[in-house]
């Protein structure tokens, strides 16, 4: 099983390019409605479209221990755990199989790239869209 | 049975060998803490070497808030070169808690990947795909909550700690446990109790501040208010505080599927042998071959 998202190549001049040009419209789409961190390797649809890069600690895999009894997060405690979203998210959606997946150690190098190109790219895993709902 | 023991934050051995005195011939293996609540202390590894020497068996704890893959599988290696074989593995506590809370928190793996990538050193590789001439034999272990909300989504990551190579879960502070053993019974329910070690974590209070500091401050903590009760009214809360200990351990070796205890003494390491003796519990020493 591999565990981490290998840099397969350098994005060249031309990719470069059409990253910005679809940066800029993932940034509009993505930014208003689910406040994107930009990581490039999207697990929106994993994570029941919240954004699990908002958590301080920026985790991928499930909130850290620091969950309050009411879902606050510890490091800012004004603001809900992201996690306690994603999971009610996920619910809502029934979607929580997908909590199960162990996401892959991140590719720094693609941060600010735009995560849809890497997709087509073939270089970080194209979303889940169609997973029939839990029971 | 484990115990817990934070290195002084000072460059002081003879506080590690004393506190190691308290422990020796108690307890199984004692956990070494990695600068917890982000304040800067002697570093684990040093800490578990000294231990070793001293003649105990210790568990490192491993966090990602300070380290990159590069540095973690660096130090790991360095570990297990100095003997250093059980690892846990924790995401780390927040760089705004400790005293620099202006520090830039790295977090570049999680708790379950950083137990994927002892599992895979294990196995012979490193990240990078590199093959080990000589791969470590880390006995790997997680953290677990359960007391957090919430609880299907602590179960799923339990699942998934499991799924990625955890041998053994130590849990936080069991101070609830009608909670605990809610959590437990959704444990077995998964099976995940045959597949890992569960060890109840056991935190004795020297006072009602402790506790009420705990409750207030420590995130995802919840406290029986029985307990709190009791200590408010106990006319000596220091042994108000160990009675409670051995009364949870008690409770909760009960439960089915509980593997084992771990005790943290917070700046009290030298109640260990007391509660160690009243709950009856003994050491079964497995020292390695």
């Amino acid at each position: 099983m591999e565990i981490v998202t290998r840099q397969k190549k350098r994005h060249n001049r031309w990719e470069r390019t059409l990253s910005h040009m679809m940066l800029f419209w993932e940034d509009v789409i993505k930014v208003p409605l689910f406040h994107c961190q930009r990581c490039g390797e999207c697990i929106l649809s994993h994570t029941g479209f919240v954004c699990s890069q908002r958590c301080p600690k920026r985790l991928r895999n499930g909130p850290c221990g620091g969950t309050g009894e009411d879902g606050r997060c510890e490091v800012y405690p004004e603001r809900l755990c992201i996690w306690y979203l994603v999971y009610r998210r996920a619910r809502l959606f029934g979607r929580i199989k997908l909590l199960y997946r162990i996401e892959k150690i991140h590719d720094w190098n693609l941060e600010k790239t735009s995560a849809w190109l890497n997709v087509f790219t073939g270089r970080t895993e194209a979303p889940k869209w169609r997973v029939p709902r839990d029971e | 049975m484990c115990a817990e023991m934070g290195p002084p934050q000072s460059c002081d051995a003879d506080v590690i060998r004393k506190k190691a005195a308290y422990f020796t011939g108690v307890v199984d293996a004692v956990n070494i803490t990695d600068n917890q609540t982000a304040i800067v202390r002697l570093s684990s590894i040093a800490a578990a070497k000294i231990l070793l020497e001293q003649g105990l068996e210790p568990i490192m704890q491993v966090t990602c808030r300070d380290r990159n893959r590069i540095a973690i599988q660096s130090d790991l290696l360095g570990a297990a070169a100095l003997g250093i074989e059980n690892v846990l593995c924790l995401t780390g506590d927040h760089q705004r808690f400790g005293d620099h809370p202006e520090a830039r928190g790295v977090f570049d793996l999680d708790s379950i990947q950083l137990i994927a990538t002892l599992a895979q050193m294990n196995s012979g590789t490193l990240l990078s795909g590199q093959p080990l001439k000589k791969a470590p034999h880390f006995f790997i272990g997680a953290a677990a909550n359960p007391c957090g909300e919430p609880l299907e989504m602590r179960l799923i990551r339990l699942e998934k700690k499991v799924r990625a190579g955890a041998a053994f879960i130590q849990t936080q502070p069991v101070f609830d446990l009608e909670r605990f053993s809610k959590w437990m019974n959704l444990v077995r329910e998964r099976g995940l109790h045959e597949k890992t070690a569960i060890l109840a974590g056991i935190l004795p209070v020297k006072s009602v501040k402790a506790l009420e500091y705990m409750q207030a401050e420590v995130p995802g903590m919840r406290i029986c208010p029985d307990f709190l009760q009791r200590m408010k009214n106990a006319s000596a809360p220091q042994e108000e505080g160990a009675a409670m200990a051995v009364e949870i351990i008690k409770e909760v070796r009960r439960m089915k599927g509980v593997a084992g205890i771990h005790i943290m003494p917070v700046m009290w390491e030298s109640i260990t042998p007391e509660i160690v003796g009243a709950a009856g519990l003994q050491t079964t020493v497995m020292k390695k071959t």
